[in-house]
């Protein structure tokens, strides 16, 4: 009896371990070409194979709602995700990596440029179709792709940089305000700014330009955190930053001009899924860079020793300032696209809650990491969403999850980990 | 005239910020960390204080003893502070003392979610209704030649200062204070001179729990209406008050705490009132750029550990 | 082995679902109407009542066999969702309940920081959705599909202005109001200008404001007190109404104060006490002296959870009950769920004189519904009085 409950061990760790070596030897290219299958898949059969092993509908977000909800849908919401996803994801991803092999080394042959665009193409006809099955679906992506921005550009202060800032929710205001200001009184007919100026017919092609009117005015406002940080830092600097944000806050509320605390609305609806996506992708790809040039390593040089860095000729002053501006930039561009995705901002949304929320998606996802914050604010977005039917509970269960990470993982899930982009697109090594 | 009445009632709001600044700033100056989940022990605090004194009452109405107003209400700050501090402790036993060697930044954000657990959990056990904090004694109006002053306002402003000074006397002359003084002047030197690390972490959360639940149960006399949010905004105020007066400092953080009170207070007086949080704000930010140690704060040391 | 205990899970997998296949759901047909109401956050409260009326409403249409369309008889099913009262999450919940759950219509949600965005929602995705509590006109205004169930800011300004200068002849007014919420502050500026056009430019001789989540207004208060006002109106919400109360109080102000709709809950007596005795405000219902439907609602809703309903809990009753109306009249329940929602909106907006607890209703071409407004005095044993009714 015993023996043959040990040879079921052994035999269930090595398929456990046969599986990580078949899934190592996969690369990024099959893994998107299975979840292309499994989306189509879900496009073409999802509905009727949903009513047909009686969910009411396709489940979103994997059945985690639905199981909550209805406990005893949970087989075949496990089924749906099982048959849907898993599976197909698992067979076309076998079954093509030998040729998805040879097509990535010839990629990267050709140019990493064009390999990585590639694969960006492919990631977003995933996520596209999968999307194209609610408005649901969309929305949440679309907030959780900003959420990866916010996390990004916060973690580059607080992570790389090593300060404690809590004015991130000032700098998404700011961001969100000049850029909603910018499309609304060029291209909407409102009540606050009267007729639109140009006609809106351009107006998508100069949105980019409205974002980055939004990530530049919240640099312009970064200043205000930045220059007292080359006197003091740690502590200081989050109240500092913290009463930075009230300041934020309340000056917002006393302009008429925006709406004051009713808030702005009327944002012309330009922020769809491609734009999100590109921008996100935009945001990882410079922020990437920018944390593995000479500049990311002066930043974990302050953070570590202040003292020593200056010593050994990195210049602390303008390290932080940049860090800081580059840092609220992001965060200005991700507000920008925030407003224009719920098309309403108000004051309110831009204070303890929301930096709340942002310190936990970037202590969660690790400090110092590009891979950390993606995690972090996926893991927390899409956490958010699964756990709605808890209601109240909701919010215990997500708080103690989190002092857990922060007690078993004191600096986040996934932190001082470098995002090698090289690494993600080549062909993985066959054992032959 | 105007001016002294807002400088009434300054006093009165500023006693709750030195009050809960004070034990943002014990905490810091001993284990060089921020207790976030400060704000919502007051919160804890204010509804413990709630219970107790209902009980109190209760159990006077039923007639098992006799006790005038004032009584309870003493007795309902006594009984409180011995038993918010254990809510202290439990904090830092569960959040902080599995942290102590992890990034500052990280025990921080335990104690944010710390807090949301209360917040929540507090929702969850009594609903949403509001609570309305028993008014153990009658007010008063004293009307002094046009400045109106209450029975309940003197007594915030006296009880509060009387704490601060007692626990200012606690770490000046006792053993245990001159422990935690030595712990903040070296925390990683001073447990090696027999110093128990932990009992003086979970002391230093107890005391300032204590004086959080005592802020919250005034609180509850000035202004009646609890509900489980209300620690957030004067919790980080509150903070913004203990790091204004300078790490580690009672007296620092005290005195900057009734500023804060004053500066929030008069800036209505001046200007429109819908700009004081601009102004306010603006004022704590020029003090850091000019004093960006706070008031009794040491300046920048290499001890940041991070 | 490996192997074996695999193919066997595949198949028994497979034989599940066969067997779900072959009985799959053939059940009757629901309406689902979906609820968008704040359970956590800020006001809590206001989901509560949200969240109770509407149950009792199901209660009262399943115990009658569901909803009458044509010759049908159909089931009802809520999908209440919680919005935390936050904008973006008032948002996702609505697009949750229009695209995943496939309501009918909406009910909420109800502050207008909500509303607003969500309303924006809604209508992009042709659903109809009546807040029933949301007093902002933007909330409606060029929204086809959107209505809402109580009067707005710009109608109860005047009223509490008019019957000021009726009721007592002032010619000082002071207004203190929170600053950094939408409701309170429309509402004040409202009062402003009609106040100011009733008496005078400069008739308004204190416009104080403060944030939300302050608790002590002594500063405010004391400039008031001094500038010369013979009373004080105060739109906020109850659990401010109180606090504000009190302090004036305590600061030597005996004039009278007036408040708006927000202060109809039974939390402000409970919470201010004998200083709130014999203070006036304008509301949709007064729960006090209430007949007929009016009354059976506050007993019902008093008896099942043990407080007098406020108005939140009114207005979204009738709410429900205009949505019922509107799917009765709207004859066929097709299951094309987007010729159905249009059908209900249509519906909707050609409701005539609806007879609801807090007042008859006729929504205009916005989709606002034009009602009378309630005085209401708090009397001295602590009960909302009716007083007088002021109509558009």
């Amino acid at each position: 009896m015993e023996a043959t409950s040990e040879k079921l061990s052994i035999d269930k760790k090595q398929l456990l371990s046969g599986l990580r070596v078949a899934a190592s030897r996969i690369p990024l290219l099959a893994w998107f070409l299975g979840g292309l299958v499994a989306v189509a898949l879900e496009q073409f059969i999802g509905n009727p194979f949903a009513r047909g092993i009686g969910l009411p509908k396709v489940p979103v977000l994997f059945g985690f709602v639905i199981m909550l909800k209805k406990p005893f849908l949970i087989p075949s919401a496990v089924l749906y995700v099982v048959l849907i996803y898993l599976l197909p994801v698992a067979v076309v991803a076998r079954l093509t990596a030998a040729s998805m092999n040879r097509l990535a080394a010839k990629l990267l042959d050709l140019k990493m440029f064009l390999s990585v665009i590639l694969h960006l193409l492919l990631f977003y006809a995933v996520l596209h179709i999968w999307a194209e099955m609610s408005d649901y679906r969309v929305l949440v992506l679309k907030l959780m792709l900003i959420a990866v921005m916010l996390t990004l550009s916060l973690n580059i202060i607080n992570g790389y940089m090593g300060e404690f800032s809590c004015s991130h929710p000032g700098f998404m205001a700011l961001g969100a305000y000049s850029a909603s200001v910018f499309t609304v009184w060029l291209f909407a007919d409102d009540r606050l700014f009267g007729p639109a100026l140009l006609p809106p017919a351009i107006g998508p092609f100069l949105f980019p330009i409205a974002l980055l009117v939004g990530g530049l005015v919240a640099a312009v406002g970064a200043l205000a955190v930045a220059v007292p940080s080359f006197r003091t830092r740690g502590d200081y600097l989050a109240i500092i930053s913290l009463a930075f944000m009230f300041i934020v806050k309340s000056l917002i509320e006393n302009l008429e001009v925006v709406g004051g605390p009713r808030g702005l609305g009327n944002q012309p609806d330009w922020a769809n899924l491609p734009v999100v996506f590109a921008t996100t992708a935009i945001c990882i790809w410079i922020i990437n860079n920018f944390v593995r040039s000479t500049m990311g390593k002066a930043l974990n040089a302050v953070r570590d020793n202040e003292m020593a860095a200056d010593a050994m000729t990195v210049d602390t002053r303008k390290t932080k300032i940049l860090a800081f501006l580059f840092g609220a930039f992001w965060a200005g561009v991700a507000g920008g696209l925030f407003a224009h995705v719920l098309r309403y901002v108000n004051p309110g949304t831009f204070g303890i809650q929301k930096l709340a929320e942002v310190l936990a998606m970037v202590y969660f996802g690790g400090l110092n990491s590009v891979y950390g914050s993606i995690v972090g604010a996926c893991g927390i977005s899409l956490l958010g969403e699964a756990l709605r039917p808890l209601e109240l509970y909701k919010w215990i269960i997500i708080p103690l999850l989190l002092i857990l990470v922060m007690i078993f993982r004191p600096t986040g899930l996934i932190a001082f980990k470098e995002f090698d982009v090289k690494k993600l697109v080549q062909p993985k090594k066959m054992a032959d | 005239m105007v001016f002294f009445q807002n400088l009434i009632n300054a006093l009165q709001w500023g006693s709750f910020y030195a009050l809960i600044a004070l034990g943002y700033s014990m905490v810091y100056s001993i284990l060089m960390l921020f207790n976030f989940a400060h704000g919502d022990i007051f919160m804890v605090g204010a509804y413990i204080g709630f219970g107790v004194s209902t009980a109190l009452v209760s159990l006077a109405a039923m007639g098992a003893f006799a006790l005038p107003g004032w009584l309870i209400l003493v007795l309902t700050i006594i009984i409180s502070m011995f038993l918010t501090s254990f809510v202290g402790m439990i904090v830092e036993r569960v959040g902080y003392r599995p942290l102590r060697d992890a990034p500052r930044a990280s025990a921080a954000i335990t104690g944010l979610m710390i807090g949301i657990i209360l917040e929540t959990g507090n929702l969850a056990l009594l609903g949403a209704e509001r609570v309305k904090f028993p008014s153990l004694i009658e007010t008063t109006t004293y009307d002094l030649g046009g400045v109106f002053v209450t029975n309940k306002k003197i007594m915030i402003v006296l009880v509060s200062i009387t704490l601060s000074f007692a626990l200012h006397q606690f770490i000046r002359r006792t053993r245990w204070g001159m422990a935690m003084r030595a712990m903040a002047f070296d925390f990683a030197v001073v447990p090696l001179m027999g110093v128990p690390l932990n009992r003086m972490a979970a002391l230093t959360f107890a005391l300032g729990s204590a004086l959080a639940a005592a802020a919250g149960i005034l609180f509850g006399v000035a202004y009646p209406v609890l509900d489980p949010y209300m620690g957030i905004l004067i919790g980080w105020k509150a903070f913004v008050a203990a790091i204004l007066g300078g790490r580690g400092s009672v007296v620092g953080a005290t005195l900057a705490g009734f500023l804060l009170g004053f500066i929030e207070m008069f800036v209505p007086m001046i200007f429109p009132s819908t700009l004081r949080d601009f102004i306010a704000y603006t004022i704590v930010l020029l003090i850091l750029v000019f004093r960006p140690h706070g008031f009794f704060g040491e300046a920048y040391s290499a001890r940041l550990r991070l | 082995m490996t192997r074996k205990v695999f193919i066997l899970a595949m198949v028994s997998i497979f034989a599940v679902g066969l067997v779900f296949f072959a009985c799959g759901p053939k059940g009757p047909e629901t309406i689902k109407i979906g609820i968008n109401a704040p359970l956590t956050g800020d006001i809590p409260k206001v989901g509560e009542g949200t969240k109770f009326a509407a149950q009792m409403w199901l209660a009262d249409v399943n115990a009658a066999g569901g909803i009458q369309v044509g010759d049908k008889k159909y089931k009802v099913e809520l999908v209440i969702e919680d919005n935390e009262s936050k904008a973006e999450s008032a948002v996702k919940a609505n697009t949750k309940l229009i695209t995943e759950d496939e309501v009918l219509a909406i009910v909420g949600p109800q502050s207008s920081k909500q509303a607003v965005p969500a309303g924006g929602k809604a209508n992009e995705l042709q659903t109809p959705m009546i807040s029933p509590w949301s007093t902002n006109p933007n909330t409606t205004k060029d929204r086809p599909y959107i209505f809402r169930g109580c009067f707005l800011d710009p109608f109860q300004g005047p009223v509490v202005a008019k019957f000021v200068k009726g009721e007592f002849g002032f010619t000082k007014a002071a207004v203190l109001y929170d600053v950094a919420s939408d409701y309170p502050k429309g509402l004040a500026e409202f009062f402003k200008a009609a106040w100011e056009d009733l008496n005078g430019p400069g008739s308004v001789v204190a416009f104080e404001s403060f944030t939300t989540k302050d608790t002590d207004f002594s500063s405010q208060l004391t400039k008031i007190n001094n500038s010369g006002a013979e009373f004080l109106f105060t739109p906020q919400y109850y659990n401010e109404v109180a606090l504000i109360v009190q302090q004036a109080h305590q600061l030597g102000w005996d004039k009278p104060i007036v408040g708006s709709d927000s202060w109809g809950s039974s939390e402000t007596v409970k919470l201010c006490g004998k200083d709130c005795y014999g203070l006036f405000f304008s509301t949709h219902y007064a729960a006090a002296g209430a007949k007929g439907a009016t009354k059976e609602f506050i007993d019902r809703y008093k008896k099942e959870h043990g407080y007098v309903p406020d108005d939140v809990a009114a207005l979204t009753w009738d709410s429900m009950r205009i949505v019922q109306t509107a799917i009765e009249n709207c004859g066929t329940i097709t299951g094309d769920i987007k010729k159905d929602r249009t059908c209900v909106k249509d519906a909707l907006a050609s409701i005539k004189d609806f007879d609801g607890i807090t007042g008859a209703m006729t929504f205009n071409a916005d989709g606002d519904p034009s009602k009378c407004a309630v005085i209401v005095r708090i009397s001295d044993q602590g009960e909302f009085e009716f007083y007088k009714s002021v109509c558009p």
